[in-house]
């Protein structure tokens, strides 16, 4: 399952409007310079730590305790604590780059898929049973990740399936949160009008599936995508009780490696201060630009998917 | 055979047989749920079961596991570290989810509005902290909380207010609530926000018509409108409040001894397991915290439900 | 409806079905292979059959030992991971053994966690491989950590107790010999505060292995355990009394901070001269160079302040050997192994040299490469000699609990706390005692104090 417990999503819901015009022209171009201030403030205030982030990548680890955290050393070192942090441990980072990408990948497309297919069917179906299941999926999202981790543990140990890429993917395919978002999305995107029309054409209700429906769930796939991306790529808990090799590793249990050898000490071990910062930087750059590439549509992804409360 | 009704859109009474094409129906609809529903029964529901079964036992290091029944769950409602973690929780439930929302909401009216300049800019970065894995965010606030070097103490040692010790006993609940906030108001204004595009033109045109200002059209008019969409953010909010584990857990290594092992409910379950080897007993705090969460959730529901009846 | 009702049933029944089936089987912890000693021809036959073993250890480099190993005993290929440090690998050692499944064959263990493994029986007597001739090797205390009714490990480093100080901070204080009692110490610290803006050191709330190294060098027993269920609990004794009382005392007179450790804060301190000195063991002065380069030089190293007048005692933080799972099915070239890294001349060396780990083999400690080396970051100073020095002085018994893991993290909340809220110590000292019997008691031990 995807870290549901810790991502908190929140639902996109705004009233069933009847006839749901955009507003197409900008209702008033009077621009408050106050409301600005204020605006650019919260902005700045949620960009402090990234900020500081940044410049601290560029600091090797002495300079990251003498200077001052919002201004740079006089040694910019941006570019070896780069190469510091690929090569460190025989090219560890490389490898966990690409297993966050498998993983978040992988496991955001098949939750995509299973959460598309069975929140269509809640939607636009009524079966036995339907509403029972589906009331139960929703459920599940208030179970806490503590009372799943050991018993998921004993499951894959006992079938050898812990310390591989399987353990970390499997469990992120389920999405209670993206079935609950499809399903709401397609009852109000796929009106019953056209299904009837290709039933009455003599379509299967998987042709129809897969091309009258999946055509109008569109924005409301790549929401569900986008929201199932960033829950495995920041998924930690999982695979921290799941992996023991570090090659296995994504991002974040490597990042958490890394910095625990700052904070637990013994012979021989060395702060790795300098590298944590430079791949916490790495590792959020691909979100963000996947977020800001992909703007469009989990924006009308979100607003057009009426939902009822 | 009765011929069911042919639109969809009357549901056929529940003893009658379905006709064919009802039945192709439902053979599609099934083959549509099974592979979620085969994930979720394997990754989901056999854990769960396998855990109601762990917490009927107890463990010891000496003596092995023993069956005992319910006394775990009471001695998990009798744990004087349990209760309080939930207390606990509960404070942060109606600190942070209150102004969480509220400032997503403003900022969603704000942007909303128009009337900011570089609108795309803000709502982006607003937004981008959703996006950092909290084992980052926690390290980026760990040091800006530094007492005696983070930022922050040095601005107010160079106002010459002292150094504030931001990772106090004291101070812990407020810097955990401004981490917690700063991760996901974007997440939750985001969602506002567009639900606020879908308010049809007709409703802020009225508005406008009758004379009403911007601060008064969001009050009166905007937010009601979205009314469900910020219901639902309030119950995942509530939800993912009970569940907080990730923040405390990665805080508790900046502050060993203000975060204990017991401060927030998953983290106590999580020590407990993993730490003190009680499987068993770990599991019980876990069913007993899920059962919390669903009481909680249920009755915010409900009187929501109930309040939006009688509109 | 009847159908979805039965599937329901159905599946409700699979999922119990299963989760009893799961239940029902319990991971075999050990196989208590009782045989007699190994024969050379045993150990030959393993050594010469390609066999892959792993190994688990949070030594950087470690690579390097290992290929020593590999290039004597080609047919022996040898996986090393890293799972994590100390708490975060036991945590998974006891997961991948509950579940019988994932653990590797050979483990680093410190010290102190010994007794908890052997709790399970997860740990392999090594004496039947000719592990107890190796005895008069090592020095005495640290051969006494890994053999007790048998050998369970093969000890690697260790980090016996002395005192780090920044010889400018102290000559600005007026002081110009360290402290040779804690008396001395105590006084110092007053004239670091008055005439400095520096702490003579800090008291962390959050380290419980410094605090039981200040218990074992007072001379205090605080914990025992018979091997099988009976445990000894005495953390609250006139010895830890003695010293909590100390510590208490400059902590209320503002003499030492008390700042949690390894973290941010606590390094800047060290760079920005907030503490001017640091009761440390032997593998903290490699430790320092790496995060305050800022202060190169201006350190230097000495023994620890004594309790009395003219004693030399110390005691030890940290430390850790390498020991032989029971589950392991390649015992002998896991054997083997360990016993290389940890005893071969050249391996030990590099340990030493390379990867500054504090040495246990009698001949490291005396090899000329090791001991004679001059530290720049100390002011030239001879760092390994001093400490050398030191190792021998480490109270020779000193025993542990068998869940370490829970008594550490009780300490966070009890003395740790009082500690870091600048409380009362001595009741902080006796909480943690109330907590660990507790533990004891509940996980069926039988608890004299």
């Amino acid at each position: 399952m995807t870290a549901v417990a810790t991502a908190r999503p929140a639902a996109g819901a705004a009233t069933r409007a009847k006839g749901r015009k955009r507003r197409a022209v900008a209702r008033d171009d009077r621009r408050s310079t106050l409301l600005s201030i204020v605006m650019w403030l919260a902005a700045a205030y949620f960009l402090l730590p990234l900020v500081w982030l940044l410049i601290s990548a560029t600091k090797t680890t002495g300079d990251l305790f003498s200077t001052f955290g919002y201004w740079f050393a006089p040694h910019f070192g941006l570019w070896d604590n780069i190469v510091r942090t690929f090569t460190y441990e025989d090219g560890a980072f490389g490898r966990w780059i690409l297993n966050t990408i498998l993983y978040a990948g992988a496991g955001s497309i098949g939750a995509t898929i299973l959460s598309t297919m069975a929140g269509y069917a809640f939607a636009k179906y009524e079966f036995p049973g339907g509403k029972a299941i589906f009331s139960v999926v929703l459920g599940s999202i208030m179970i806490p990740l503590t009372a799943l981790a050991i018993p998921t543990y004993l499951l894959f140990s006992g079938a050898g399936l812990t310390d591989t890429p399987l353990a970390v993917i499997i469990p992120s395919l389920i999405s209670p949160f993206g079935v609950y978002l499809m399903r709401v999305y397609a009852a109000d995107s796929v009106p019953d009008s056209i299904l009837e029309a290709a039933r009455v054409d003599g379509a299967g209700e998987g042709r129809i599936f897969l091309q009258v429906a999946l055509r109008q769930l569109g924005p409301g796939i790549v929401t569900v995508f986008l929201f199932a991306l960033v829950a495995t790529w920041n998924n930690y808990f999982l695979p921290l009780i799941m992996l023991n090799s570090s090659q296995f590793f994504p991002l974040t249990v490597g990042l958490a490696h890394w910095q625990a050898t700052a904070t637990n000490p013994s012979g021989g071990n060395t702060p790795l201060f300098d590298i944590v910062i430079t791949g916490s930087v790495i590792s959020v750059l691909p979100l963000v630009a996947a977020f800001l590439y992909l703007q469009r549509y989990w924006q009308s992804g979100l607003g057009t998917g009426a939902v009822k409360g | 055979m009765t011929a069911a009704p042919a639109l969809a859109a009357v549901r056929p009474p529940r003893r009658r047989r379905a006709t064919p094409a009802k039945r192709r129906q439902w053979i599609a609809a099934y083959v549509l749920i099974i592979p979620f529903l085969v994930v979720f029964i394997a990754m989901l529901v056999v854990p769960l079961v396998y855990s109601g079964w762990l917490s009927l036992f107890t463990s010891q290091l000496i003596g092995g596991q023993q069956f005992a029944g319910l006394t775990n769950y009471v001695n998990a409602v009798t744990d004087p570290k349990f209760l309080s973690s939930v207390g606990r929780m509960g404070l942060f439930l109606l600190v942070q989810v209150p102004i969480m929302l509220a400032l997503a909401l403003f900022f969603a009216l704000a942007l909303d509005s128009n009337r900011v300049r570089g609108k795309r800019f803000i709502r982006l970065a607003i937004f981008v902290p959703y996006a950092v894995p909290s084992v980052v965010a926690t390290l980026m606030w760990g040091y800006l909380y530094g007492k005696d070097f983070g930022p922050i103490s040095q601005f107010f040692q160079a106002i010459g207010l002292g150094t504030p010790d931001l990772l106090s006993n004291q101070t812990i609940f407020g810097s955990l609530v401004n981490i917690v906030t700063w991760e996901f108001v974007g997440y939750n204004m985001i969602i506002l926000y567009a639900a606020l595009r879908t308010i049809p033109a007709e409703l802020l045109d009225a508005a406008e018509v009758d004379g009403a200002g911007a601060w008064r059209t969001a009050w009166s008019v905007k937010i009601p409108a979205i009314r469900p969409a910020i219901l639902l953010t309030v119950i995942f909010s509530i939800i993912g409040s009970f569940q907080l584990f990730n923040e405390p857990n990665l805080l508790h290594g900046v502050a060993p001894n203000v975060i204990g092992t017991s401060y927030t409910p998953n983290l106590y379950a999580f020590n407990v397991a993993f730490v003190n080897q009680d499987v068993n007993y770990a599991a019980s705090l876990a069913f007993i915290l899920g059962i919390v969460i669903m009481i909680v959730s249920y009755v915010v529901q409900l009187s929501t439900n109930r309040a939006e009846r009688n509109r | 409806m009847r159908s979805a009702r039965k599937t329901a049933t159905l599946l409700g029944g699979v999922a119990v079905v299963a989760a009893l089936a799961l239940a029902g089987c319990s991971p075999s912890t050990g196989s208590g292979d009782s045989s007699g000693p190994v024969s050379q021809a045993d150990i030959d036959k393993a050594m010469n059959t390609p066999t892959t073993i792993t190994f688990w250890s949070w030594v950087p480099d470690l690579k390097n030992e290992v290929a020593l190993f590999e290039k004597k005993y080609p047919k022996i290929k040898v996986n090393t991971v890293n799972v994590g440090s100390g708490a975060d690998q036991y945590t998974k050692l006891r997961t991948a053994l509950k579940a019988g499944k994932g653990a590797p064959d050979a483990v680093q263990i410190e010290y102190q966690y010994i007794s908890s493994f052997r709790l399970t029986n997860s740990l392999e007597d090594l004496s039947k491989y000719g592990a107890d001739k190796l005895g008069s090797e090592y020095v005495d205390w640290v051969w006494n950590q890994v053999s007790d009714g048998g050998v369970w490990g093969i000890p690697q480093d260790s980090g016996p107790l002395g005192n780090l100080y920044r010889t400018d901070i102290m000559q600005q204080a007026g002081v110009t010999d360290p402290p040779k009692t804690w008396d001395e110490y105590a006084a110092d610290a007053q004239k670091v505060k008055d005439n400095t803006s520096s702490y003579i050191s800090n008291l962390p709330g959050n380290d419980p292995g410094q605090m039981v190294g200040f218990f074992w060098q007072a001379g205090a027993k605080p914990f025992g355990y018979d091997g099988k269920k009976s445990v000894k609990i005495d953390l609250d004794s006139a010895d830890t009394q003695k010293v909590v009382s100390y510590w208490n005392d400059l902590i209320q007179k503002g003499l030492v901070s008390t700042d949690a450790d390894f973290n941010d804060n606590w390094y800047q301190g060290f760079n920005s001269g907030k503490y001017a000195g640091w009761p440390s063991p032997a593998w903290a002065p490699v430790f320092l160079q790496g995060s305050a380069k800022a202060t190169a030089g201006k350190w230097a190293a000495a023994k620890i302040p004594q309790w009395n007048a003219g004693d030399d005692v110390s005691g030890n933080w940290g430390g850790s050997g390498d020991s032989v799972l029971s589950s392991s099915q390649h015992k002998i070239a896991a054997y083997e192994l360990i016993k290389f890294i940890n005893n071969d001349k050249e391996s030990t060396l590099q340990f030493a040299n390379k990867q500054f780990l504090f040495p246990t083999l009698k001949s490291t400690l005396a090899d000329p490469s090791f001991v004679d080396l001059k530290s720049d970051f100390y002011g030239g100073q001879q760092v390994n000699k001093l400490f050398t020095g030191i190792s021998d002085t480490v109270d020779v018994k000193f025993e542990w609990l068998p869940f370490m893991d829970y008594v550490y993290s009780s300490y966070n909340d009890t003395l740790g706390k009082a500690i870091s809220d600048k409380t009362d110590l001595k009741k902080g000292l006796t909480d943690w005692q109330t907590a660990v019997v507790a533990y004891a008691k509940k996980q069926g031990f039988t608890v004299t104090q």
